[in-house]
């Protein structure tokens, strides 16, 4: 007898399913997709007991005639594909024509489907692979789909389910992104019962994210449009200065199809080195599109992950737009800290007047425009449409601000000084509510950037200590001293070796006190030696060094008084990035006016 | 306890022990001032526990005892009180009535039992100065402390008595300040102590309502006792005023001062301080350094800002050296130009990165570490 043979079909399957339906979660992510390719406007999933015992996809898209339908129960079929070539083309979310003879061969399968003109619907059930029945049943336009018993006859997959909890935990998220990819899409999503989140059509994406992940965090982001060679890059990013602890809010889709991208992920990280805390992730949701045939899908049995022709290309493109949206972020900030004081009366009656709402007037601005704005038109791809109505603002939300105050910002700031908490937070009054300034934060970056135009200009003074510092360093960091004796003499230090691993401080920087000498030398050293400054680069090593020196620069006064405070604010919005310090934490935070009307619960 | 007191030599004498009360204490008590009631006068205490004040007024005691009440909230109130004869009487609860002419207040106050006492002192080495003298030598060097409470040692004046010398030494690091004056120094009395900043600051506001000082002191503390004989505002005795001391080794300060002589100027003190003053006006945060240029019988002040301008001045000095040049934080200048008082100074002055160092003929030196431009 032959020991080679052909597996059956239903073992076949089995096998396939094995790799593409892990858990529940993917039936559903196989569900969704189908409908959403199917050109649904509204697509509701139900499931139980984490999916375990029911599951239900159901859409109003194209439908399928009853020959389509026994078809798309076969291997590889699909109407997606048809020749190799389109792999290249690929709009839709699948190609494989896996999914639907997985499923059905693992659960009990139950499709009803009725493509538009026909005049009556298609009822398909597989049990565990075996066709049970094919009868007409009634039922509108588009396709449901009910996988119950998931895994009946694969039980040593079902005893790797982890708790219902988890499962359904999975089930939400990957519907979410699915949600957030297509906001013109109404998703309803249904557990044991008990809806879990409801969303109707939304206009853009702004909206969607506020349906889903809630108002609060749509609020702290804010829109990103980019174009270049054929890329794009749209969507929303967080605020400066607010992280969060997972990168769960950090959400990317190649070309509408949520992926894990390392590629995409850290070029959004990276981008917001300055602008988050060191350990913390910066919150985005971005859409990435690019000509198909630059990226590869079928990577990834789930397609989860993607793989760039050019990934040096995507991620200097993705950094290049990131950053220089948060630049401009900083921009409006800055400028609308200048507007003068306007009380509270002059509320914006049009478009063009946003900034009168004081910083960060984005915030406040993307709702408020939105309901003004029409819904952009329809377009082929749904997420070209996504924040239309947003992207225009950053230009628009800061004009210049009235000619007559316009001479003299910085005695006028519309920033009126309250106090200071604590010793270590200034507080304001501003137009648009309180703001809560950390002196520390805003001093370092201040130092920040006035060091780092002194090591640009290639002038920093030193002043010589009458009793140098000792220095005994381990023969490790020695060695590091001295290779990069030069680059730290040549700002502003005079360190001389001494003897074997001994060097004494002879002059420090005209800013810092003889005492942290020491240990900003072995800070520099920790940095070095773990990499943190490189020396190839030599303004990248600069900043880093400017980075450390101003967290040692800073010196807070017991209390500062108005002037001080008024005076930092004005130093503080003459820098680049006035929202987070170096370090990127954020410098000050706001409390608007319907936040504290909250609060007080008026 | 009753008493009878003038109203300006009460709020007199409540100034005096004031500031040593921080606006934070620990311990409520702290917060108040000790009232004891003598025969002839009141003894005003107050103490932080690292400093504390004695003061006695004059007062027209009716019955002696003790009490102690909220010290700035007392000021302020005799200080405004309409008449200018104030009498005080406590109860057995330390409730105290306060009269003068129209107006009454009762003021809650503590038991002295609660006092911290203030520390007696044993074997220690005393000192006779005289005010006017000892006042002159802190100003000279009190500017160069540090403010840097890391290096708290620095945080203070130090004050040597030894080799038939009274030294005072503050340093910051970067500019050294030392005056000393011949005093005789048994061998048995000889020591130092490092006093802290605001027992300086408290000291030389004491200073000068009398003729002499004694100062006693062992390696923990310091007491000085403040003759008030030139006093007319109703202090009598003595003020005291007892200090911790900064524990610690005082760096070597005699290394620093520069042995050789290179270059000395003699230069007119207010015309050198105005120079630099007016140079330094263009400097900001980010360019703090003042240019000194010496050429023949020239001597040319310079300073810049990249975002402001420069400044250039010139003055006529006896020089005859080789030409050079060194750049000096201005504050640093200017801060012992201003201290003194004599007309002259002389600048020795070397290269671009050894210390400029200032002398007077009274034993003065100040040592100001260059600022290096690279």
């Amino acid at each position: 007898m032959a020991k080679v043979r052909i597996l059956p079909d239903h073992v076949a399957n089995q096998i396939a399913a094995g790799e593409v339906i892990e858990r529940p979660a993917a039936v559903v992510k196989e569900l969704v997709e189908n409908a959403l390719d199917a050109g649904a406007t509204r697509v509701e999933v139900e499931f139980r007991h984490g999916g375990r015992s029911f599951i239900r996809v159901e859409d109003n898209g194209g439908g399928m005639a009853r020959d389509d339908a026994l078809l798309a129960l076969e291997r590889h079929a699909t109407s997606k594909l048809a020749v190799a070539a389109d792999l290249d083309r690929l709009h839709t979310f699948g190609f494989r024509g896996e999914a639907l003879p997985s499923i059905a061969s693992i659960a009990r399968f139950t499709l009803q489907t009725r493509a538009t003109g026909d005049e009556a619907g298609t009822e398909i059930l597989v049990n565990g692979g075996k066709l049970v029945h094919v009868r007409e049943c009634g039922r509108p336009v588009g396709t449901r789909i009910e996988v119950a018993d998931l895994f009946n006859s694969v039980p040593a997959r079902r005893k790797f389910l982890k708790t219902d909890a988890t499962e359904a935990a999975h089930i939400v998220a990957g519907v979410r992104l699915h949600a957030l990819a297509c906001p013109r899409v109404a998703f309803t999503l249904i557990e044991d019962g008990r809806v879990v989140f409801r969303s109707p059509q939304c206009a853009d994406l702004v909206g969607r994210v506020a349906e889903i992940f809630g108002r609060q965090l749509a609020a702290e982001l804010v829109p990103v449009e980019a174009t270049e060679a054929g890329q794009r890059l749209t969507g929303l990013i967080g605020r400066p200065g607010l992280g969060r602890a997972t990168r769960h809010e950090l959400v990317t889709f190649v070309n509408g199809r949520p992926v894990d991208s390392r590629t995409l992920s850290y070029a959004v990280i990276e981008s917001y080195h300055e602008s988050v805390p060191r350990g913390r992730y910066p919150m985005a949701f971005l859409f990435f599109e690019c000509d198909p045939a630059a990226v590869d899908v079928n990577v990834h049995p789930a397609k989860r992950e993607v793989r760039f022709r050019s990934e040096p290309a995507v991620r200097g493109f993705v950094i290049r737009s990131v950053l220089a949206r948060l630049r401009e972020i900083a921009e409006c900030g800055r400028r609308s800290a200048e507007l003068p004081a306007t009380g509270g009366e002059q509320r914006p009656t049009s478009n063009n007047q946003h900034p009168t709402s004081g910083l960060p007037p984005l915030a406040s601005a993307i709702p408020h425009s939105a309901s003004h704005v029409p819904p952009a038109p329809a377009s082929a791809s749904p997420h070209s449409a996504i924040p239309h109505s947003a992207f225009h603002l950053p230009n628009s939300a800061a004009p210049a601000p009235p000619i007559e105050n316009q001479e003299s910002p910085i005695q006028n700031p519309s920033w009126r000084f309250l106090g200071v908490a604590h010793g270590d937070y200034a507080l304001f009054e501003t137009a648009a509510g309180l703001v809560l300034l950390d002196r520390r934060a805003a001093h370092e970056r201040v130092w920040f950037e006035r060091l780092r135009e002194q090591f640009g200009s290639g002038t920093v003074p030193g002043q010589r200590l009458l009793l140098p510092q000792p220095l005994e360093l381990d023969p490790v960091a020695a060695a590091l001293l001295l290779e990069r004796l030069k680059f730290i003499n040549a700002h502003g230090f005079e360190v001389t070796e001494f003897g074997r691993n001994f060097f004494r401080i002879e002059a420090v920087p005209d800013w810092m006190e003889p005492g942290d000498a020491e240990p900003f030398v072995r800070d520099l050293l920790g940095a070095l030696r773990d990499g943190r400054i490189q020396g190839g680069n030599l303004d990248a090593a600069r900043e880093q060094f400017a980075r450390l020196a101003a967290a040692r620069a800073v010196r807070l006064s017991a209390a500062g008084g108005e002037e001080q405070m008024r005076a930092l604010v004005t130093q503080l919005f003459a820098t680049r990035v006035p929202l987070t310090s170096p370090a990127g934490r954020p410098t000050f935070i706001e409390l608007n006016h319907g936040e504290l009307a909250r609060r007080f619960q008026r | 306890m009753k008493f009878k007191i003038n109203r300006d030599h009460f709020a007199n004498g409540l100034a005096q022990v004031l500031n040593v009360v921080g606006s934070k204490a620990t311990m409520p008590i702290l917060s108040n001032v000790l009232i004891e009631v003598g025969k002839d006068h009141i003894t005003l205490t107050t103490t932080n526990l690292d400093l504390g004040i004695r003061v006695k007024i004059k007062a027209d005691a009716k019955e002696t005892g003790a009490v102690t009440l909220p010290v700035k909230r007392l000021a302020t109130i005799v200080r405004e009180l309409p008449n200018v004869d104030v009498t005080v009487d406590a109860s057995a609860n330390h409730q105290v009535k306060l009269a003068s002419g129209g107006s009454t207040f009762r003021i809650m106050g503590i038991g002295k039992e609660e006092f911290p006492p203030l520390p007696d002192f044993g074997d220690d080495k005393v000192f006779t100065l005289e005010q006017a003298e000892l006042i002159t030598m802190l100003r000279s060097v009190d500017y160069a402390q540090s403010t840097d409470e890391t290096r708290y040692i620095l945080n203070g004046v130090y004050l040597s008595f030894r080799d038939n010398k009274l030294s005072l030494v503050a340093t910051d690091g970067r500019r050294l300040a030392l005056v000393s004056k011949e005093l005789e120094t048994p061998a048995a009395s000889a020591g130092h102590i490092i006093l802290p900043a605001k027992s300086v600051a408290e000291l030389e506001r004491m200073l000068g309502k009398g003729g002499k000082l004694k100062i006693s002191f062992n390696d923990r503390r310091a007491a000085f006792q403040i003759a008030t004989d030139k006093d007319t505002s109703g202090l009598i005795d003595h003020i005291y005023l007892y200090s911790k001391v900064v524990e610690g080794n005082y760096p070597n300060y005699q290394q620093v001062i520069p042995k050789e002589t290179h270059q000395r100027l003699k230069l007119e003190r207010e015309l050198f301080l105005q120079c630099v003053h007016r140079a330094q006006l263009v400097c900001s945060e980010k360019a703090n350094s003042v240019k000194i240029k010496l050429t023949t019988n020239l001597l040319e002040i310079t300073a810049q800002s990249p975002d402001f301008g420069e400044a250039h001045e010139s003055m006529a000095v006896a020089y005859s050296g080789t030409e050079l040049q060194v750049a000096f934080n201005p504050a640093y200048l200017l801060d012992p130009l201003r201290a003194l008082t004599k007309d002259e100074v002389f600048l020795e002055l070397k290269d671009e990165v050894s210390p400029g160092v200032f002398k007077t003929l009274e034993n003065f030196v100040c040592v100001i570490m260059p600022v290096r431009l690279s």
